[in-house]
């Protein structure tokens, strides 16, 4: 697990993949600090995380569609598959040099809160709980497009059905509108990843949401783990 | 070491691998044969644990290679027919990476990465980007990747697929080299390649075994006739006429005109020694025999026999000889 997330953080950092999403990530959030913070005398942060949301439905599938894809097409799978470790550990290996880089790109944010802090008034309670929610949003991104990245040889179609996939995630609850079934609708309001956020938006952490990322999280490495051990069985 | 029974593969209706089965002892250095498509890499594929069998099972040091499939991968270096090769790294960085994927620990990482590019000869290219290299060094970087970890088992699938013929003669002395302490089994559609190197063949058409044996074996089992072709120089009827009426000589025929008069003939013999009684006829009637040279059985016509016909089948078993 290591190894491979060794390899993949190396990745990002000579291609400029890593540079480039940590450049745009850092310039929408600055930019969103600015509007809604800075000009506004602002000093809840939870606009920027809600935005965050949205965008990072953009940038995640650029970041993970080479990890499986360009594999696949390089067949250096066959290298992975065929090493004295298990395909979980792959895939968490994946993951986690995903999310290491989401989480340095979030480190720089932190700078906004300090700012705040030291000339006004920081809703501290709200600012942590929208801090971890972020992180949990971005895991379940990051797995939902490790596993497109798992079903295609190709980079470019990996992003755009990840791109698709996690808007429906995020949208799911706008779905109710096209729906006349209560049953349906429950379901779609239940799975909807905005109906979940709204309390980490105004800062509360309830288990059952945390619980609820994590779960998303867990599933799709899951099928990614199946999906890639599946290969074996075609 | 490596035991495969009834080993079989699928893809939809397509029957890759047919029922194969076969012994590999510790330190031998098998070839596989067999025209394009025949089932070779995927029969490697299936042995390596990257793919499944449809039905049948492999085992590798008594590992089974799924149910204990960690276990039995720490055990086999495995080059596929297409090098897993990341571009954007250096041949230091990669082969670093394979150490640490493959969780070496009974050796230092800085000593046996030297070792193993001393071995393969790509310690002048250690620093660069393998994307940059040439296919013979990616080849290279390829079967290092395969050797680190000193596994008792090397799968090549085509090692010598590329390479100039220099390349060509030096992969392979490497390979035998390699194959004193180690099993090895390797793959190719090149026959010399495997007379070269493989102490035993098996050939593989259609997913089906069809031969198994040493390369002389297999050549014998093929045809036993002494056959020598002979430059002549006379008129076909008389040299033709002088041959029948030697004892000794089963047949006699002309191969290919040269020159006004004479030609190549070929002859088969019963004996080494009828080349003598040749010589002497000849001589007495002043006719010159210009050349005489062993037309062998080559594993060329082995292999061609074996995959035209269906129904022909060429099994030694390892102790004792003999056709089935």
């Amino acid at each position: 697990m290591l190894a491979i997330f060794k390899r993949e953080m190396r990745a990002y950092f000579t291609d400029p993949l890593g540079y480039v999403f940590l450049a745009v990530f850092l310039f929408v959030c600055n930019l969103n600090f600015y509007l809604s913070n800075l000009t506004n005398f602002q000093s809840d942060f939870s606009p920027i995380f809600l935005n965050m949301i949205l965008f990072l439905t953009l940038l995640i599938p650029l970041m993970t569609m080479r990890l499986w894809s360009d594999e696949k097409k390089q067949k250096t799978d066959q290298l992975l598959l065929t090493a004295p470790v298990s395909t979980t550990s792959v895939v968490l290996g994946k993951f986690s040099a995903a999310m290491a880089l989401f989480l340095i790109g979030l480190a720089f944010t932190v700078v906004y809160p300090i700012l705040v802090n030291a000339k006004g008034v920081l809703d501290v309670g709200k600012t942590v709980g929208n801090y971890v929610g972020i992180i949990l949003v971005a895991a379940a991104y990051i797995s939902i497009s490790l596993f497109v990245s798992s079903l295609t040889k190709s980079q470019i179609v990996s992003a755009i059905c990840s791109i698709l996939a996690l808007a429906l995630f995020v949208g799911m609850d706008l779905l109710v509108n096209f729906s006349t079934s209560p049953i349906l609708n429950t379901i779609f309001v239940f799975l909807s990843l905005v109906t979940r956020y709204r309390n980490i938006f105004i800062g509360v952490l309830p288990l059952s949401d945390i619980f609820y990322f994590i779960s998303v999280t867990g599933i799709f490495l899951f099928l990614t783990s199946r999906v890639i051990e599946k290969q074996r069985w075609s | 070491m490596i035991e495969v029974k009834n080993l079989t593969k699928k893809y939809g209706s397509n029957l890759a691998v047919d029922n194969i089965s076969f012994h590999i002892k510790k330190g031998e250095i098998v070839g596989f044969l067999g025209p394009n498509g025949a089932g070779k890499s995927t029969t490697m594929n299936m042995i390596t644990g990257y793919l499944s069998a449809t039905g049948g099972n492999a085992t590798i040091a008594g590992y089974d290679v799924l149910d204990e499939a960690l276990e039995a991968r720490r055990h086999v270096g495995y080059l596929p027919e297409q090098p897993p090769l990341y571009m954007d790294m250096t041949v230091n960085e990669y082969l670093s990476f394979v150490f640490d994927l493959k969780k070496v620990r009974h050796k230092t990482k800085k000593d046996h990465l030297a070792e193993v590019c001393k071995l393969v000869d790509i310690e002048h290219v250690r620093h660069r980007i393998i994307g940059n290299l040439s296919k013979g060094y990616k080849q290279r970087v390829g079967i290092a990747q395969a050797l680190i970890g000193d596994p008792d088992v090397l799968i090549l699938d085509e090692p010598t697929v590329g390479l100039d013929p220099n390349q060509i003669v030096e992969i392979r002395d490497m390979i035998k080299g390699l194959g004193r302490e180690r099993t090895i089994i390797l793959s190719t559609h090149i026959l010399p390649e495997v007379s070269a190197v493989c102490e035993r063949v098996l050939v593989i058409n259609k997913g089906v075994i069809v031969a198994d044996g040493s390369a002389d074996q297999l050549t014998a089992g093929v045809s036993n006739d002494i056959r020598y072709i002979a430059r002549i120089e006379g008129k076909t009827d008389e040299v033709l006429g002088i041959l029948s009426g030697i004892e000794g000589v089963i047949e006699a025929k002309l191969q290919k005109q040269v020159g006004a008069v004479g030609g190549d003939f070929a002859i088969t013999l019963e004996s080494e020694d009828v080349r003598k009684k040749i010589f002497f006829a000849m001589a007495d009637r002043e006719i010159p025999i210009l050349s005489m040279q062993a037309d062998t059985v080559t594993l060329e016509d082995v292999f061609a026999t074996l995959t035209a016909n269906d129904s022909t089948k060429l099994i030694f078993d390892q102790e004792e000889e003999g056709n089935e």
